[in-house]
């Protein structure tokens, strides 16, 4: 068989083999509600937004239900599996709540169907990446394929950033190579799934800028995937600007970066306020990378540089994020992709492990009252404050590393560095005069 | 002067920038301690909000958890940073009306213009209850008003009092009714921290039943009925024994500065060694 095959069959046989039994119950749960609501025609945006509300009424604080915030198209790709779930288990539904703080109930065996269909979508976004990139580097594309961080996060996790990873690498690959730049933007759009990816879209107009009819296709591509967005838009603007923009941009920063010192300040108006510190950086690093650097640059390093600088600032920089440009940075000589270690580690200083183990633990009365003697201890060691050292520490940590890889990133263009740069340096020259 | 004009030595500033960046952002949540958090209630997380006083934190817990309704810690004047629990008001165990507090109330929670007052409002149909939680610098009170006589029942969890209006486990195997009074005074060993303590609540009526309900070799709850509209527990603390405390969850406001120097270091660190390597391994190739 031939070896490329063989990389692809065996990563599928280990993600079938762990998806049915591990979950995070408040991002997997948040998917099955959704495509419940989606497949019975409801609309996804206005459940959120009421749950937003109602949370906004008896609090009094300027937060957020954490729902489905996402691309109205991404649910589409988890409906049919849900759909031929129900085929077999019925409608009755099978994963109860789960929203942070609470903890779901599970109706077993379905449970842990449901949980293994709706991982599927995932799967086959890991294995589509392992396919693409054995197809150029058999190596890199093993280093994907068994990559624990990579496993966990798809298939014990159960988040779907493979899924904007492979419509990343397929957006590059068509634009760089073949040069179907159509087919980049559709892919490009695709990767939206998360919206974390918006910020490469001034770099693909820098790039693409004077060439007019490559622009153009590569929009008119890009715009396909926006028709749902645009019918979200006249259907409900209020709940989907309030869910898409409003969330995104409301967000508390923190996560695996330097922000998450966040979390010990036990005010949200506080912590609203200074998360708008990384939101203006953010916005001066990227015009610097695109600018300077968006056509200096190889595609590939400026994609990644972009998407380094906005986890460097990005406000929110969660676990799994790493996953959507692990791919490109494989094919970059300059990343150390060892970097996946630090969100790695993080996960579990978030989280306990057994929490993503709910769907065994769920399963005997046993295990069920294990969960609950670990919980206390793990509880105690979050209240004294001893889980938030390290995670902080990783977190600084890994915002280092990422600068690091940015600025190997940015090394390869030449010494002369980039114009915006260069304009800078001719002004202070001129001051100093 | 030229703006950096060489690549690397622009790479380093922008390293040493972000540097500086870490390290200052690290003092931010020891600054808002310092200069915003005093004396206010404050909202956090997905709905609860916490007031710290010079010497009481009090927390009242979201919309979303029965407990720590609220929950009132004392700040030993030995170790300020050091929340301890003196005594917790459980809205999972606490009925009016035979209705219990979390799971047949719709509620509400709002901190007053000022700050100084948390309002809790509870409504079922034909029913409005209010928790006000004030502090002053001595005490914390907990005024239950309701918008007609209730039948209260309140429940108040600390593990574990060791005795409770002079009332001791050894002498009550069981649920005890003790003689009502105004005055609750109680003795506890915090079981977290060991620490021993006096804590003390001062009802505004004579409740109709003052119960105690023992656990291990002490009690680790009271509670208090009363038929009334309305009803304030003020109540105060102390720690006479500080047990083993050398570290809480307030100290890390100081301990994040701390860490984001040992981490910006060690990075320089590797990053120096590590270039230097490179470079030896570039001249020995060479």
């Amino acid at each position: 068989m031939e070896r490329r095959i063989k990389i692809v069959l065996a990563a599928l046989a280990v993600r079938v083999a762990i998806a049915p039994f591990f979950m995070h119950s408040g991002d997997l749960g948040t998917i099955y509600e959704s495509s419940a609501i989606a497949l019975n025609g409801g609309n996804l945006y206005n459940y959120v937004y009421q749950q937003t509300l109602q949370m906004q009424y008896a609090t009094g604080l300027p937060i957020f239900f954490e729902g489905y915030a996402y691309h109205p198209l991404l649910i589409y790709f988890f409906v049919p599996f849900y759909w031929a779930y129900t085929l077999v288990a019925g409608t009755a539904p099978s994963i109860i709540g789960g929203h942070f703080p609470n903890l779901p109930i599970l109706v077993y065996p379905w449970a842990l169907l449901a949980i293994f269909m709706l991982k599927i979508p995932i799967i086959l976004a890991d294995v589509a990446v392992v396919y693409v990139l054995s197809g150029l580097d058999i190596k890199k594309a093993e280093i994907y394929a068994f990559c624990p961080y990579v496993i966990f996060i798809s298939v014990v996790w159960g988040m779907f950033d493979a899924i904007v990873a492979v419509f990343l690498l397929l957006s590059y690959l068509t634009f760089n190579d073949k040069g179907s730049y159509a087919l980049s933007g559709f892919t490009y759009g695709l990767s939206l799934m998360k919206l974390y990816t918006i910020v490469l879209l001034p770099l693909y107009v820098v790039r693409l800028y004077g060439k007019w009819r490559d622009l153009g296709m590569f929009l008119a591509g890009l715009s396909v995937t926006l028709l749902p967005v645009l019918y979200y838009w006249i259907v409900s603007p209020i709940s989907f600007w309030n869910v898409l923009v409003g969330f995104q941009a409301s967000r508390v920063m923190g996560g695996v970066n330097l922000y998450n010192f966040v979390w010990i300040i036990e005010d949200v108006r506080f912590d609203l306020l200074i998360s708008m510190i990384p939101s203006i950086l953010l916005v001066i690093s990227l015009a610097v990378i695109v600018l300077a650097y968006g056509r200096r640059l190889p595609l590939l390093e400026a994609i990644l540089a972009v998407m380094l600088v906005s986890f460097v600032f990005g406000k929110v920089l969660n676990e799994q994020f790493l996953v959507s440009i692990l791919p490109l940075m494989l094919l970059c000589k300059e990343c150390d992709t060892r970097l996946w270690i630090a969100p790695f580690i993080f996960i579990f200083l978030r989280s306990p492990f057994y929490y993503f183990a709910i769907p065994i633990l769920w399963s005997s009365p046993y295990f069920y009252d294990l969960y609950f003697q670990a919980d206390t201890i793990w509880r105690s060691l979050q209240t004294a404050g001893y889980l938030m050292i390290p995670m902080y520490a990783v977190g600084v940590a890994f915002s280092l590393l990422l600068l690091w890889n940015l600025i190997q990133v940015l090394s390869v263009s030449s010494p002369a560095g980039g114009a915006l740069l260069r304009s800078l340096s001719r002004a202070l020259r001129i001051r100093r005069k | 002067m030229q703006w950096a004009r060489d690549s690397r030595l622009r790479m380093k500033i922008v390293t040493i920038f972000f540097i500086v960046y870490v390290v200052a952002l690290s003092f931010i949540p020891l600054v808002q301690q310092l200069f915003i958090a005093q004396s206010s209630w404050l909202g956090y997380g997905t709905g609860a909000y916490a007031y710290q006083s010079p010497s009481y934190f009090v927390l009242f817990n979201d919309p979303y958890d029965g407990s720590s309704k609220p929950n009132i810690h004392v700040n030993p004047s030995f170790a300020p940073n050091v929340r301890i629990s003196i005594v917790e008001f459980s809205d999972w165990t606490s009925y009016v009306d035979g209705f219990n507090l979390f799971n047949d109330f719709n509620v509400t929670i709002r901190a007053s213009a000022d700050g100084k007052t948390l309002d809790a409002a509870y409504t079922r149909p034909g029913l409005i209850l209010h928790k006000l939680i004030e502090l002053s610098s001595n005490t914390v009170q907990v005024k239950i008003i309701a918008n007609k006589e209730i039948n209260a029942h309140i429940e108040l969890w600390k593990w574990i009092m060791t005795s409770v209006n002079n009332v001791t486990a050894a002498s009550t195997a069981k649920p005890t009714v003790i003689p009502t009074s105004t005055n609750i005074n109680f003795t506890f060993n915090d079981q977290s921290s060991n620490a021993i303590g006096i804590g003390e609540i001062s009802l505004s009526r004579v409740p109709t039943q003052i119960e105690v309900w023992p656990f291990e070799n002490g009690f680790n709850r009271v509670s208090v009925d009363f038929i009334n509209s309305e009803m304030t527990f003020t109540v105060s603390g102390s720690i006479i024994n500080p047990g083993e405390v050398s570290w809480s969850y307030g100290d890390l406001v100081y301990a994040l500065p701390v860490i984001a120097i040992i981490t910006v270091t060690v990075y320089l660190l590797v990053e120096h060694y590590g270039e230097k390597n490179k470079d030896r391994t570039r001249r020995s190739s060479s």
